[in-house]
Formats: structure tokens, C-alpha cells, sequence
């Protein structure tokens, strides 16, 4: 499968403030790739590179095999981009904001709209301030999905959403990745990326940290122990030779013991405390 | 890039129709004044036009207030002149940094069309903005003028309202700059430059060192007073005011093509 995102050495700071620090990652066709990380991680600033919203500084970004810089347009013609904030003009109708979409775009899009208007349940007669975040995240919805592009890029996509709308739009997410797009899905709620994606990237401080398959990630060496010694609880992730943790916990008089396999919530943060075992 | 374009006018439709109707509509009841005050405005008309500088600055030595010619470029050209730098300022200040301020630039500039591009259809809605103000205002000074049942001054209308079309875009070009520049909307920086241009031109006609300088601000072609007694337009004011208008383009579409958009 050829890679339909490709970040090579990505470097973008704003004045003195880190943004990103030589960032290297690929995505493949056909895939859905998480991209994770806490506030201020470099996540959105990565997603607004790839756009054409930032300049950066050093480093390459190829889309569909195409310069994200010299060929701006022609890639932002394949790609349906849900920002985290779903922010639109206040006076106009729903209706009028997905045309709209649809014929800067050139396209009839029509159909498309109209079936996933109505699998999201959203009236297009309301004017956008009349609208709650929800319903304000299902217009994004339309505007990105409505053109059937081959890349999805979602920042934070499902907050706001409610449950029964969030598992709506990971099928339609689904639906089009069968039939060929690919999704680059940046998210914090780590559910979604277990779930639904194959690979995942997790960034911290503006690095990537880890990039590998989900199944991966959360099949390492390292192992959640929750212990009880003299009635104080105790939990921690221990990742090194596991005989040197039988060994230590020999000397503990034990009232209890678990030793699981972390989930990627737990990955998560110990990727991001940057806790290396104990 | 039209539908961009369109968009851009109908999110600008309101401002329009209310400052249009505002300044058109003061310039039609000034208009309609007239023949209430005519027989003080006689008596009036000597004394304003002896007041020295400020006979001058307000183009009361030039022409007559008693007459109609005279009343409608003192009053309605001051009223148009303010009125039509602020409407251009406004529009023009927060033309591209609504975007980023109201956070509606995500979407816009995720659509498969350039940021020059994008810029040029707002630029193009903003023009189209400024003609038809000017047309409104235009047709409700024509219609004060007819309901007077005076004769049109048409020539000198005509050229009043492209002077003033033309102020108007060279205001809104150095206004956009700020636009560019700034993530939030400015409007309070964008009216100062606006009040700014007026009265670099007042202070010109009243201090007489000023004099050699004022082709430099816009408003000095403008002058209804000066356009109506039919004196020759002062050609370095125009190539100015359109060097002032090519440079502030190409500075904003620099600086906005190159900066970083805030999210």
C-alpha cells in the first residue's frame, strides 16, 4: 500500500515557542491512523502544517505524493478536514454553508449531503448560532465527508457528539475507508483509537514518542502492577526484566497482587509522564 | 473563486444597505433642507465665506452656500466624505481578520482554493461593495435634486461620487494592511486611520505650510468644494492615492500570503 501522508524531519516553532520537533511519520492507504497526544503534544500544529495553514520551518510534507506547499490546492481537493472547533458563520443556514462547501469545491454534492444529513439527524433549515457544539460538529461532518474524499484528517472529532452520534459517525468513517479513503484521526479520547484504528503516532512536547500498531503499543514488555502491602494500595507501570520485578516484590510482605497487560489509556500516560518503569 | 466572491458580499450585505441608506439618506434630507434655509443660508453666505482658513478648509470661499452647487459640497460632501472612509474602513479592517477571529478560517481555508485566490474574491467583494454604496448614495442625492425640481449637476456629480469611490478604495487598501496583519478585527484602528486621512486633510487646508503636502492624504481630491466650482483636479493626488492603493495591495496580499493563521 503507498503512503498517503508522508512527514519527513517536520520542525515548526512560533517565535521561541516550541511547535513541533522533527516529526517523521507515514500513513498508508486505506488505513486509520490515530494520532495521540495531551494539549500542547503538537498535534493540531502538525494537522495545520499539512493544511497549508502554518509555514514550518524545516522539513517535508507529501500528500497523495504531492508537495503540501507547491501543491496546496490540489491536495486540499481530496482531503475533508474536520477542525476540533466547528466554527461557522453565525447568520447563515446549514444548507447554505454545506452548498457552499460543495461549490467552492465545484462539485454537486447533493446526494452525498442529504444522506448524511439525515444519518446525523441534522436539520439544514437552522441557522448556525440556533445550534448547539453537537449539531454544529455534525455540519463539519457534512463539509468534510459530502465530496467522498480519499483523506479524512478530524481533529478531535467526537467531542461534543452524543454517544449514539459518535458511534454514527465511526461507522461512516468505516464505510468510506472500506471503499478506499484513508483517516488521519487526532483525538484524545483513546477509546476511539483502540477501537477503531490500526496504527497509531503519540506525541509528547511536540515529538513523536512511539508510532506502531495499536495492537503493538499496548503489547509491550511493560506491565501494570497494582499491589496492596500493609493496606496501602499501590499501582504503577514496570517495564524492564520481569525477574528483577519477581525479585523485588520477594521482599514485600504482600496482601495482594495483579500483574495485567496496561491498557492504551494506561500506555498513554506512561508515554506521556514519561515514566520509563520502576 | 465567484462563489467566494458572492459569499463575501451577501456576509456584507447588511453593512452595506445600513451605512448606504445612512449616508445616502443624511445627503437626501441635506438636499431637502435646502430650500428652508436658502433665504438665511443668503445671509449667511458672506460671512462664511470671509472666515479665512476655515472659510477655506471647508470650501466656503470657493463656492457660494446661498446656492444649491455650493450647499450640497459643503454639507453632503463632508457628510459622504466622512461617512463613505469610515464604511470603507470598517469593511476593509476586518475584511480578512474575521477569519481568524471569528475561527471560521479552518473551514474556509480547507476548501481547494488558494489563499491569493481567496484574498483577490474578498478584495473583489469589498470593490463591488464600495461602487454600489456609491450607486445608492448617488441615486438618493439624484433623487434630492429632482424632488428640489433643481437641475442635476451631473458632470460635477458623477465626478464628485468617482473621487469619492476612489478615496474610498485607497482607505480601505491601506486599512487592509491592518487586516492582514492582525488575527483579531481592528475596527477602532481601521475607523483612526479613516478620522486620520480627514483630518490630515483639514489641518492642510488650514495651516498654509501644509499646503504643499496635502496631495498626500486622500481626501485632498475629494474636495466637493473645489470639484463643484469646477477647479482642476490636482493630478500628484491621484497618481498618489493610486500608488498609495498599489502599494497597500501588494503589502497586504505579502504579508497575508506568508503569515501564520491563528486557529
Amino acid at each position: 500500500m503507498s503512503d498517503v501522508i508522508k512527514i519527513e524531519g517536520l520542525t515548526k516553532t512560533y517565535g521561541k515557542k516550541r511547535g513541533v520537533t522533527d516529526l517523521t511519520l507515514k500513513v498508508k492507504e486505506g488505513e486509520i491512523y490515530g494520532f495521540i497526544g495531551p494539549n500542547g503534544a503538537g498535534k493540531s500544529t502538525t494537522i495545520r502544517s499539512m493544511l497549508g495553514f502554518l509555514n514550518f520551518d524545516s522539513g517535508k510534507i507529501e500528500i497523495f505524493g504531492r508537495d503540501s506547499r507547491s501543491e496546496h490546492t490540489a491536495i486540499l481537493k481530496d482531503v475533508g478536514y474536520m477542525p476540533s472547533e466547528a466554527l461557522f458563520y453565525p447568520a447563515m443556514k446549514v444548507s447554505e454553508v454545506i452548498s457552499f462547501a460543495a461549490q467552492v469545491r465545484g462539485l454537486d454534492c447533493r446526494k452525498e449531503a442529504a444522506m448524511l444529513c439525515e444519518r446525523l439527524q441534522l436539520d439544514t433549515n437552522k441557522r448556525i448560532k440556533e445550534l448547539s457544539l453537537g449539531n454544529r460538529k455534525k455540519v463539519s461532518i457534512v463539509c468534510a465527508m459530502q465530496h467522498k474524499p480519499k483523506l479524512f484528517i478530524f481533529d478531535e472529532p467526537s467531542s461534543g457528539l452524543d454517544p449514539l452520534m459518535q458511534n454514527t459517525f465511526f461507522t461512516l468513517i468505516k464505510e468510506y475507508v472500506r471503499e478506499g479513503a484513508t483517516c488521519f484521526l487526532s483525538t484524545h479520547v483513546l477509546s476511539e483509537v483502540s477501537r477503531y484504528c490500526e496504527r497509531a503516532a503519540v506525541m509528547r512536547e511536540g515529538r513523536l514518542i512511539r508510532e506502531d500498531s495499536v495492537e503493538n503499543l499496548t503489547e509491550s514488555s511493560a506491565k501494570t502492577v497494582k499491589l496492596s502491602v500493609d493496606g496501602v494500595q499501590e499501582e504503577y507501570i514496570f517495564n524492564g526484566d520481569i525477574n528483577e520485578l519477581v525479585s523485588e516484590l520477594a521482599k514485600k510482605k504482600l496482601d495482594n497482587l495483579y500483574i495485567e497487560e496496561p491498557s492504551l489509556e494506561e500506555m498513554f500516560m506512561h508515554f506521556y509522564e514519561g515514566k520509563e518503569g520502576k | 473563486m465567484l462563489s467566494i466572491c458572492r459569499h463575501e458580499w451577501k456576509l456584507g450585505l447588511k453593512s452595506l444597505l445600513i451605512w448606504s441608506l445612512s449616508v445616502g439618506g443624511m445627503g437626501f434630507l441635506c438636499i431637502l433642507m435646502y430650500t428652508s434655509m436658502e433665504g438665511d443660508m443668503a445671509a449667511m453666505a458672506d460671512t462664511f465665506s470671509n472666515m479665512g482658513a476655515f472659510s477655506d478648509a471647508f470650501g466656503m470661499s470657493t463656492l457660494s452656500i446661498a446656492t444649491l452647487g455650493g450647499f450640497f459640497a459643503t454639507e453632503v460632501g463632508t457628510v459622504h466624505g466622512l461617512g463613505s472612509a469610515m464604511f470603507a474602513a470598517i469593511m476593509a479592517t476586518v475584511l480578512l481578520s474575521k477569519e481568524e477571529d471569528a475561527h471560521t478560517g479552518e473551514f474556509l481555508y480547507s476548501l481547494p482554493v488558494s489563499r491569493g485566490r481567496i484574498v483577490c474574491a474578498k478584495c473583489l467583494a469589498l470593490l463591488a461593495e464600495l461602487v454600489s454604496f456609491t450607486l445608492i448614495c448617488g441615486v438618493l442625492y439624484i433623487g434630492g435634486f429632482i424632488a428640489l425640481g433643481e437641475e442635476i449637476p451631473m458632470k460635477e456629480l458623477l465626478i464628485f461620487l468617482g473621487c469619492m469611490l476612489l478615496m474610498n478604495v485607497e482607505v480601505s487598501s491601506v486599512a487592509l494592511i491592518i487586516s492582514a496583519c492582525s488575527a483579531r478585527n481592528r475596527i477602532g484602528v481601521g475607523l483612526g486611520i479613516a478620522l486620520l486621512f480627514y483630518a490630515y486633510d483639514l489641518i492642510g487646508r488650514v495651516v498654509p505650510d501644509m499646503k504643499d503636502y496635502l496631495f498626500a492624504g486622500p481626501f485632498s481630491y475629494t474636495n466637493a468644494s473645489e470639484i463643484f466650482s469646477g477647479k482642476e483636479m490636482s493630478a500628484a493626488a491621484l497618481i498618489t492615492g493610486i500608488s498609495v492603493i498599489l502599494l497597500s495591495l501588494a503589502a497586504s496580499f505579502t504579508v497575508y500570503l506568508k503569515k501564520d493563521l491563528a486557529s
